[in-house]
């Protein structure tokens, strides 16, 4: 598996999602610092794509944003999770681990020949 | 939901309600620095550290574009980009907008303000049950001239008992009463009296109270009276107790027993199909037909009837029955001759002037037409002038669509702000058509700006913005960047194909204008022809006004002839009155009462016109004696009559002076005819019917029409004439003194407004077609000027390169003017029945139309060809 995995869109919007209920509002570049962090720097993404997600995801209502001033004092724009966006995250989990678990048992196959 | 929510998001994001760029940009800026600033920090140089941010954070425009992208819906952004510089374009361009708009919001106004009558009178099915199966019949004389008459009661009531695919057959007859209370100035009141089943036949239930029944048809029992829903608010103001109280109609009791909605409109009380008389009924009473009638087969053409066929029947089944029922009624009578009958929808009766509503809207969409290939043209001259903005965007990447898109939104401006101003107008028309009292349209006042109308006016928004919009969008965006280019810009031209269609266009313009102008002048000769007509009688300083008698007093005959020999008198004492009379229908006002005349008891039956007069009418109404006199005092001891040329000799075809003969009256008593007068036409158009005279004390009237030759004008009449009528009796309404012109004046009433608003139309389109043609032409002479110019050094003459330019021009004019007049030939032949006295095939009309049009054609080419050979070979080709 190659070190730096490309991330697409679906799974994106559930990391943003969990990233802002466990750890509170963040601004775009910190939510970029904490998905690296938790993804142990295994996942790589182009930073400005972060940007048309979170403003689908302000216009499904599952986040809201407001201008607010980050620790070392500069103006940043803050995200914060909805009620509806933990729903909407709940969802998504439980869909994800279902999936996962069809692919485990897959994964978990014992062919004859294996 | 969360699409749904997203939407509208995005919506919001349209209507710039979202977060700025500004915002954004800014929020990019301070992620890269923060980036920048934490890789420092690691201790990476300053400006590799900025470059790594850089390249983390990716494309900063793409990621823009798709923000915005998603920000809002793309194709709406766009569309609404493309509007605001049309809003531009168009703001710049005043002058053109303005011609634009306006010719586009007269267009699509005439139109619209047409259509909704046209939608009211004609399209809107009669509002009574299954109005499909209901049709008036009249019967016709079919041995000679196909005469057509109104209906005999006692054939009528045959037909219902024997044809059984009529499911049934109601009788009615005019009747105007006065209506109102003792001394109180009374009103007079168009009405009807019908058979008890003329409501329940129409399928038109009363909103209050009941319909007649059919013992009310008979004499005594009659004082009954259903008001229309019209005059139950106008004059008792929607009283409800109303109902079963007592009105003074003719100074007589009725009790009002119903109230029916809507409108009944007739043009068959008793005339027949060209009758003027399109009444609106504001009151019925039971039709009572005086016992005599009943059963006499023999004349008596004095009332209309309305049937229903059976669901199913085709008329022509219904009308083969009817004419069985009616073949036997000349042998029953032994007056010989033929009789059948006809059928005629009840629709065409009451919207009988269809055709002229058709041609004025064909008239005015042909002009709304021509506004739109005018403007596609005018347009199509700019897209030369827009080339190289075009080119340089479409090298730019703006795809094809994106470009016709772009030139296509400028019309959808243009025409978006013409279609508002047109809806605003059409309502200004159509409020000032409904309250013109000259417009006599039945259903007219059912004409208003509905949903229909709206949407007719969106339509034709839309169709004159694809008509006119399309062409010059396509071109633009079907042009090769690199020829537009490569053109230095002085000479752009949008070459031969441009020029090709541009031409087409104008053949099409004139080609409709030719064929307007012509249906115009047919009209308008025919109008001409129609005031000119030998009407048998004078109008100069002849007024007329009604005599209606009502009350008791005026029940006995005897007391009617004596009242009518006092006023008579009263009336010719009043100083500066040259003559006097009275007649009980006017000439101009339609046939009416309609009779037989006979030789004797053995000899053929002739139905003619029916008129009881005052000896002083003839002179009064300027109606000539040809042979003999009229009846004067010294008949009153015998039965006297004049004839029209027409009747004479329908009595006696041999003899050419029968004065001094006798024959058998409308009363079937002899009379001895005295003299013969001139024929008179009952209606403009048609030619005279034969017509009886009879005076008045024979059969002494009830409501007469007073004619009165005086120097005075009507103003000067009023008073001396109201103390004549009120000093015989102060009860009688006064009717207004009008001057006789008006007979004739409100007989081409609608001719003239038709004939008008077509010849309004023809010269608009007229005008429109020349700018067009000076147009393309000023604009051939633009692009040819360098070669002009040139061929001019070479030492062309003037004359020849004006000749040439001319030709070019001319092309089209001419082709479009020979299919024009193919086409006004066509048109002529459609409203034949709309001309009078002229052939729809008139050759001068046709050659004056060309003349016209050639000419106009001709002064739009040689303004701009003049100029373009004026200027000296020098200026031109030094400002190369």
């Amino acid at each position: 598996m190659s070190p730096k995995t490309e991330v697409w869109q679906g799974t994106l919007a559930l990391m943003v999602l969990k990233t802002l209920s466990a750890m509170g509002p963040q601004h775009g570049y910190g939510l970029a610092r904490r998905i690296e962090q938790t993804s142990e720097d295994a996942l790589s993404i182009n930073e400005g794509t972060l940007y048309p997600l979170l403003l689908k995801l302000e216009q499904e209502g599952a986040i809201e944003s407001e201008w607010g001033v980050s620790d070392n004092n500069r103006r940043a724009r803050f995200y914060r999770i909805t009620r509806a966006g933990l729903k909407q995250l709940n969802a998504e989990m439980s869909q994800w681990a279902q999936v996962n678990e069809i692919v485990d048992r897959f994964i978990a196959l014992k062919g004859e020949k294996a | 939901m969360r699409a749904l929510r997203r939407m509208w998001h995005r919506l919001l994001g349209i209507a710039g309600l979202h977060r700025s760029e500004r915002d954004l940009n800014e929020e990019f800026a301070s992620h890269i620095q923060m980036l920048a600033e934490d890789l420092i920090r690691r201790g990476v140089p300053d400006e590799e550290a900025w470059r790594r941010a850089r390249v983390k954070f990716g494309n900063v425009p793409s990621t823009m574009e798709q923000y915005r992208d998603q920000r809002s819906v793309p194709f709406i952004d766009a569309t609404l980009q493309d509007l605001r510089y049309a809003w531009r374009l168009m703001r710049r361009n005043r002058g053109f907008s303005t011609v634009a708009i306006v010719s586009l919001a007269i267009g699509i106004g005439a139109n619209t303000a047409i259509f909704s009558v046209v939608n009211a009178v004609v399209l809107q099915p009669l509002p009574y049950r299954d109005p499909g199966q209901l049709f008036a019949v009249r019967e016709v004389r079919t041995d000679k001239d196909t005469a057509v008459f109104p209906v005999n009661p006692a054939h009528a009531r045959a037909w219902a008992a024997e044809c059984r695919s009529l499911a049934d057959v109601a009788i009615l007859s005019n009747s105007r009463a006065q209506i109102g209370a003792g001394n109180e100035a009374a009103a007079i009141a168009r009405g009807a009296r019908v058979t008890h089943n003329f409501f329940s036949m129409l399928g038109a239930e009363p909103m209050l109270g009941r319909t007649f029944r059919a013992e009310e048809e008979e004499p005594g029992l009659d004082r009954v009276v259903i008001l229309s829903e019209s005059l139950w608010r106008a004059r008792f103001n929607a009283d409800r107790s109303l109902l079963g109280r007592m009105v003074l109609i003719d100074g007589v009791d009725h009790q009002v027993i119903g109230v029916v909605a809507g409108s009944f409109w007739t043009a068959f009380g008793g005339g027949v199909s060209s009758s003027p008389a399109n009444n609106q009924y504001q009151m019925f009473r039971p039709l009572v037909i005086p016992i005599d009638q009943r059963t006499r087969l023999m004349g008596n053409y004095n009332y209309a009837a309305l049937t229903r066929l059976k669901p199913g029947v085709t008329p022509e089944a219904a009308l083969a029955e009817l004419n069985v029922v009616q073949s036997r009624f000349p042998a029953m009578t032994g007056a010989g001759g033929e009789l059948g009958a006809l059928l005629i929808p009840l629709q065409d009766i009451v919207t009988g002037r269809s055709l002229a509503l058709w041609m004025l809207a064909a008239a005015v969409g042909a002009v709304l037409l021509i506004v739109c290939v005018n403007l596609a043209n005018l347009l199509l001259s700019r897209v030369a002038a827009r080339a190289r903005e075009t080119a340089v965007r479409s090298a730019l990447g703006a795809s094809r669509g994106r470009i016709f898109a772009h030139a296509f939104s400028e019309s959808m401006l243009l025409s978006g702000f013409g279609g508002a101003c047109g809806l605003l107008l059409a309502s200004v028309i159509v409020e000032m058509l409904t309250s013109t009292p000259t417009v006599q349209l039945p259903r007219l006042h059912e004409v208003r700006i509905d949903a229909s109308v709206m949407v007719f006016a969106l339509l034709a928004t839309l169709a004159t913005t694809v008509i006119f919009g399309v062409l010059p969008a396509w071109r633009l965006a079907g042009q090769l960047p690199g020829d537009a280019l490569r053109s230095s810009g002085r000479a752009v031209t949008d070459g031969r194909q441009g020029a090709r269609l541009r031409e087409m266009l104008i053949g099409v313009e004139v080609g409709l204008s030719t064929a307007l102008l012509i249906v115009a002048v047919l009209l308008s000769i025919s109008l001409n022809r129609l005031l000119n007509v030998d009407k048998g009688f004078d109008t100069e300083q002849v007024f007329t006004f009604d005599v209606d008698t009502a009350g008791p007093q005026y029940e006995d005959a005897e007391g009617r002839s004596r009242f009518f020999d006092r006023l008579l008198a009263r009336l010719d004492a009043i100083p500066g009155i040259q003559a006097v009379g009275f007649t009980t229908q006017l000439p101009l006002e339609g046939n009416s009462w309609n009779d037989a005349i006979y030789r004797d008891a053995s000899s053929e039956r002739h139905s003619v016109e029916n008129r009881y007069a005052s000896p002083g009418f003839f002179d009064a109404m300027g109606v000539k004696v040809l042979k003999g006199r009229a009846f004067d005092d010294t008949d009153r001891a015998r039965g006297v009559a004049v004839l029209s040329p027409k009747a004479a000799s329908l009595l006696w075809p041999d003899d050419q002076d029968p004065v001094g003969r006798e024959f058998m009256g409308e009363d079937d008593k002899p009379k001895l005819l005295v003299g013969i007068v001139a024929d008179t036409r009952a209606v403009l158009q048609d030619i005279s019917a034969p017509h009886a005279y009879y005076p008045y004390w024979q059969r002494p009237p009830g409501d007469v029409a007073m004619v009165i030759r005086s120097r005075a004008d009507a103003d000067a009449l009023v008073a001396p004439v109201r103390n004549a009528l009120h000093g015989e009796d102060p009860t009688l309404p006064i009717a207004p003194i009008e001057p006789a012109q008006g007979l004739v004046d409100g007989s081409v009433a609608q001719r003239r407004l038709q004939s008008r608003l077509v010849v309004l139309f023809a010269v608009s389109a007229l005008l429109v077609a020349s700018v067009g043609i000076y147009g393309v032409v000023a604009y051939a002479v633009t692009r040819r000027r360098n070669e002009l110019s040139i061929r001019l050094a070479l030492g062309a003459s003037r004359a020849a390169l004006m000749a040439s330019i001319v030709r070019q021009g001319m092309t089209p004019v001419l082709a479009g003017v020979a299919a024009g007049i193919a086409l006004g030939l066509l048109l002529g032949r459609t409203i034949r029945a709309l001309l009078f006295g002229v052939h729809a095939t008139d050759g001068q009309t046709m050659a004056l139309v060309s003349l016209l049009l050639v000419s106009v054609g001709l002064a739009a080419c040689l303004i701009p060809a003049r100029r373009a050979t004026i200027g000296t070979t020098l200026d031109v080709l030094r400002s190369e």
